[in-house]
């Protein structure tokens, strides 16, 4: 049951240092972090409400539209591990173990889930509501209790830094661990010397640092955090706010002069096909003895007379 | 007609409106074809049907809109759909309302249960302070594209406050905005007159095998002063008692062919989904491009000649 994938991502885990896990949400953004060399991919639930409704990460994404997506990541990432955002579990304890059942079948080598009230919403954003700490490990428990593959790794988050203060949040990691997580994930400390307490009291446990764009936390590289004590770092949104700025730009460009500039950089047809992997389709389909398009010849493109 | 538009009416008309329960395309089909005018899927039976778990807020908007969809498309009587508590927040209920109403349901319901729910014939339920449902009322009626979508507000609070206290979340949610309310599992027939007097406009009953509430006949029912009726749960029961036999059978004989008593023959079977129609169909378009290739070719040959 445990894939190359999820030992791959222990075998991060037991190096010394840091590791970086790109924030991806489509295949079209994993494809880019995993041509950059990415060791490890992250599905950001922010990303994807984007990607996918072109909504605020606000809740509005269903479970199953969650593990849809897990699966699509997880088959374009192939042995390089994908750790997928779980949400609070989507609503109880059921919910939450479905979930798990749902992200390990996807493929997923590592889900988290937090301790928001449902629906949840992004964690650098304002107004959150945390749930009660027995509310939180009854859901914890039962991911834990749902997953079938030990190599399937859970990542506990909480969100309490923000709803209630760095004590409770120290508390909670502490819970969460003792409840059996394997890798803590504090959301959105507030200063270096905070991240430097969480570092500290955690020492020795595998510890995500979320680093966003102007977002509530100081936005450090991985050598750093490395050296405070975190493990893995994830940038959930680097690449769609890169992605978007450019892509607004080319669309008011395109809108503006009828047509996308000479000017306007971008990749190649060639570039695309290269980055999508259509050499590699074509040569699989060849290999197996047809072309990869229609199965008869009565559909093919008659020979000219 | 659109089928909210007939849904309306049927809502309105002085005959009680009959809705028998179904959980997939297949039962829809068999529903209509007893000649009822219009049918419902409650949650409970989804949740059998697609996943074998009982009724607890496991299926995601998004699997149950698609599942809508396909009953819809399978009949042509309007479908009465299970919105859950609306999937979270006022937010959430937007998104619920759109999807729902684009799968082609002639209306739709939200309860003021927490999430995750349970069967309201079922102990230990709990129901959200009333500003917040009266909220999500007003979201759902405001998210309706299609004014003549019925939106229906339903309350488990008897069980949890008392009958009071439904009938006050009544009268609220009726003046919210819903087009049709239920007060869940009335225990007698003397609560379900005080229900009617006391929170005017029409109302739905529930008729749960088993369940809470007395087994009445429709035309009792409508002497009461329901508008509506509906056997939400018969259809799951129904079919795991009779596949049990089958299955019972089967593992005694070794063989189904003693059990064909048990079954309806292909031919029924075929017709139920429709094949007759679909091949002639077929072949009326297969007559019908032979006839206009002839006419085309005709003229040519006749030149060539």
């Amino acid at each position: 049951m445990s894939t190359p994938a999820r030992r791959r991502l222990r075998a991060l885990l037991d190096r010394p240092g840091p590791f970086a896990a790109p924030g991806v949400c489509d295949g079209l953004t994993a494809r880019c972090a995993l041509e950059a060399g990415a060791e490890c991919l992250y599905m950001t639930g922010f990303g994807v409400a984007g990607s996918l409704l072109g909504q605020p990460d606000l809740g509005l994404v269903t479970v199953t539209e969650m593990a849809d997506r897990v699966r699509a990541l997880a088959a374009v990432a192939g042995d390089v591990p994908l750790i997928a955002d779980g949400d609070n579990g989507h609503g109880g304890p059921l919910n939450a173990m479905r979930l798990t059942r749902l992200y390990e079948q996807a493929g997923a080598a590592c889900v988290h889930i937090e301790d928001q009230a449902f629906p949840k919403r992004c964690g650098h954003m304002e107004s959150k509501v945390t749930v009660p700490l027995e509310d939180a490990l009854a859901n914890l428990r039962a991911v834990l209790r749902a997953r079938t593959d030990p190599d399937f790794l859970v990542m506990a988050r909480t969100d309490t830094r923000a709803t209630v203060d760095l004590d409770e949040a120290l508390r909670r990691g502490d819970a969460f661990l003792e409840a059996g997580a394997d890798i803590l994930f504090i959301e959105a400390p507030r200063s270096e010397d905070e991240m430097r307490v969480i570092a500290e009291r955690f020492r020795g446990v595998p510890l995500l640092a979320n680093m966003v764009e102007a977002g509530k936390t100081p936005y450090l590289d991985v050598a750093t955090l490395g050296e405070m004590g975190f493990k893995v770092v994830i940038f959930p949104i680097s690449g769609v706010l890169v992605g978007l700025y450019h892509m607004r730009r080319a669309y008011a460009r395109l809108l503006q002069e009828g047509r996308l500039p000479e000017d306007e950089p971008h990749l190649t047809f060639a570039d695309y096909n290269a980055l999508i992997g259509l050499p590699q389709a074509l040569e699989s389909a060849e290999a197996c003895g047809g072309p990869a398009g229609p199965a008869t010849s009565a559909s093919r493109t008659p020979r000219a007379r | 007609m659109r089928k909210t538009t007939q849904f309306r009416r049927l809502i309105d008309a002085p005959d009680i409106l009959r809705m028998p329960g179904v959980h997939d395309a297949l039962s829809a089909r068999v529903a209509a074809e007893a000649g009822f005018q219009a049918i419902t899927m409650g949650g409970f039976a989804a949740t059998g049907s697609l996943l074998g778990e009982p009724d607890s807020s496991q299926l995601s908007l998004t699997e149950l809109a698609d599942h809508y969809a396909r009953i819809c498309d399978a009949v042509d009587v309007p479908v009465f759909a299970d919105g859950d508590t609306g999937f979270g927040n006022v937010t959430n209920v937007r998104r619920t309302v759109r999807l729902l109403e684009r799968a082609g349901v002639g209306g739709l319901f939200i309860e003021d249960q927490m999430f995750p729910k349970r069967c309201g014939h079922t102990p230990g339920k709990a129901v959200v302070p009333v500003e917040e449902m009266v909220g999500k009322v007003k979201a759902a009626v405001d998210a309706r594209t299609d004014p003549d979508l019925v939106i229906m507000a339903r309350t488990d609070a008897i069980a949890v406050n008392g009958l009071d206290d439904a009938i006050e979340r009544a009268n609220l949610y009726r003046e919210a905005g819903a087009d049709l309310l239920f007060v869940e599992a009335p225990p007698d027939v003397e609560a379900m007159r005080r229900i009617l007097r006391e929170a005017p406009g029409p109302h739905l009953a529930n008729m749960v095998e088993f369940g809470m509430s007395p087994e009445l006949t429709g035309g009792e029912l409508q002497d009461i002063g329901y508008a509506t009726v509906v056997w939400p749960v018969s259809s799951v029961l129904a079919v795991v008692k009779a596949l049990r036999g089958l299955y019972g059978q089967l593992r005694n004989e070794d063989t189904t062919r003693n059990a064909h008593d048990r079954m309806v023959s292909f031919e029924e079977y075929t017709t139920l989904v429709g094949l007759p129609g679909l091949r002639a169909r077929e072949q009326s378009y297969l007559d019908a491009a032979r006839r206009l290739v002839g006419d085309r070719q005709a003229p040519k040959k006749e030149s060539a000649a």
